[in-house]
């Protein structure tokens, strides 16, 4: 599969490269059938070969209480009281690999992170230089910052693996088909497929979360208690933070308009009015010394 | 039988020697205007500023990019520059210090923020006579870059430790971080401006630290009626 580039992070101008295009991936996520073996999470941990990492009990089964530069793959383990009675929410926590990346509008470093034509969303490390801006630009908390290499970790789509054909890592290991890999097409086919199924077993809140507010993302997720994304720890309304675009989008440009600016201007004042004290009596050559 | 005759040293020129540690003198045809320490920490504070610059600027927008060649790189630069941002703080707190006396407005000084500062900029006289050591305009900068250092300096702390701050400051503090920088430079680039082609005379007050009393006369004629007690506007 074509790694061609559709957005670059810090690139002036025309960061899309080559001219093949590429259908956009995504994962399904069926959280009414996750049963919280893990295996992805294993999964991901082998093939990105990252180490173990050092845990806390937070009370639940949950192996970390959030992500890490070491762990991108989290069960989340949520409960919840219902009228029916407990319901034990699990729902898998990683890289949602957004349409419009927050993390990629506003990282500063050329290149560090990219958005493949395909819709994964990657990190270059070797052109990370771990200023954490994309931490504050994620809408879905996920990028995190190593203090071992000093730049910052997440979720790659399993890029290595899509590019040669294969389904990401969590993918293959899921035993219970609660996970699929595709086209973003066909994974919403399957999705509304799913949600059908749901509502007529007496879930009627079921729905995707493919957050539009992020023009969707490349990870969908089926939620039995749709209303609800919040239950899953999810944000119910994702979108690029409003001081992210007002800051890149507007500041930045008028500010270096503004500098630019300021020195046409001095120069403009120099050529309008020139040196002071010309005009006054006593100071036409106001630089020498007196006689 | 022959002598040699000892190495013949210029003798130091009287007004830079007594700059080293007086001001407000005059010596000779000349009126010492900024003691050395005054002007070292000066300079301290613009190759800290400039520091933060070049550092900073390319990681603020890449069409300022080759900033960063003069580092090493971009990531040279992430880590120099929040501690030349607190060197640069620190440079300017001894610098308030330093000349916050000489700082403080006269009650026929305010209104420089506006059209005071657009009349000076025509070289039109304003405060006339009166006009101290530094003007309304010199005091306001004075006031306005400290308060921009301090808010680089909070917005550059909250940026260096981004974790530890609600996701909703952060974005505030990029955005003042931003701001504050761009309102500094263009005034920095006035600062310089004025300090050197706009207003001859001036930058050797913070190389020398001396200025001519013809200078003195026509820019700060309160300030050479008070070093000097002669009346500035004489025929």
């Amino acid at each position: 599969m074509s790694l061609d580039i559709r957005r670059s992070s810090a690139s002036v101008w025309g960061s899309a490269s080559g001219m093949r295009t590429a259908q956009v991936v995504s994962k399904y996520i069926d959280t009414t059938t996750c049963i919280g073996c893990k295996a992805c999470e294993v999964a991901c941990q082998e093939w990105n070969d990252l180490g173990p990492v050092a845990t806390e009990q937070v009370g639940t089964y949950q192996t970390l209480p959030t992500l890490h530069a070491e762990f991108w793959n989290l069960i989340r383990f949520n409960e919840r009281d219902f009228d029916g009675g407990l319901a034990w929410l699990m729902r898998k926590d990683q890289c949602m690999h957004c349409d419009e990346p927050g993390c990629l509008a506003a990282c500063p470093a050329p290149g560090a992170i990219v958005q493949y034509a395909n819709g994964i969303v990657d990190v270059n490390p070797d052109q990370c230089i771990g200023c954490k801006y994309c931490e504050t630009g994620c809408p879905f908390d996920v990028p995190r910052f190593s203090a071992t290499t000093g730049k910052m970790a997440k979720c790659t789509l399993c890029v290595d693996r899509v590019s040669v054909g294969l389904e990401p890592a969590c993918i293959k290991a899921c035993p219970t088909g609660c996970l699929h890999f595709g086209t973003k097409q066909d994974m919403l086919e399957l999705a509304k497929g799913r949600v059908q199924q749901l509502k007529g077993n007496g879930f009627a809140q079921a729905a995707v979360y493919d957050p539009q507010g992020v023009h969707g993302t490349s990870v969908i997720t089926v939620l039995a208690h749709g209303d609800h994304p919040e239950y899953y720890d999810l944000p119910v309304d994702p979108h690029v933070p409003w001081g992210v675009k007002l800051w890149k989008t507007i500041v930045r440009p008028l500010g270096a308009i503004a500098i630019f600016g300021a020195v046409i201007g001095a120069f403009g004042h120099y050529m309008n009015h020139g040196r002071k004290g010309v005009k006054g009596a006593d100071a036409h050559d106001a630089n020498l010394p007196d006689a | 039988m022959s002598t040699v005759a000892p190495p013949s040293r210029r003798p130091m020129d009287p007004a830079v020697l007594v700059a080293r540690d007086q001001e407000d003198v005059l010596v000779g045809n000349e009126i010492i205007r900024h003691k050395l320490s005054s002007r070292v920490l000066h300079w301290v504070v613009a190759v800290t500023f400039f520091g933060c610059v070049f550092t900073g600027m390319p990681i603020w927008t890449p069409v300022f990019g080759w900033m960063a060649h003069l580092f090493g790189g971009l990531t040279v630069c992430r880590v120099l520059h929040p501690w030349l941002g607190v060197a640069f703080f620190l440079s300017v707190l001894f610098e308030i210090f330093d000349w916050a006396s000489d700082m403080r407005f006269r009650s026929d000084e305010k209104g420089w923020w506006g059209p005071k500062l657009i009349r000076y900029m025509r070289w039109e006289e304003v405060d006339d006579e009166n006009v101290g050591k530094y003007n309304g305009g010199q005091k306001f900068f004075f006031w306005t870059a400290g308060l921009g250092a301090l808010g680089l300096l909070l917005s550059g702390l909250m940026m260096w430790f981004p974790q530890s701050f609600p996701k909703i400051l952060m974005q505030l503090a990029y955005l003042v971080h931003d701001a504050t920088f761009i309102l500094f430079m263009v005034a920095i680039i006035f600062h310089i401006y004025l300090g050197t082609v706009a207003e001859p005379g001036t930058f050797r007050s913070m190389t020398r630290g001396t200025v001519t009393r013809k200078w003195a006369r026509l820019h700060h004629p309160g300030w050479y009626r008070q070093v000097t007690g002669e009346d500035p506007r004489r025929p």
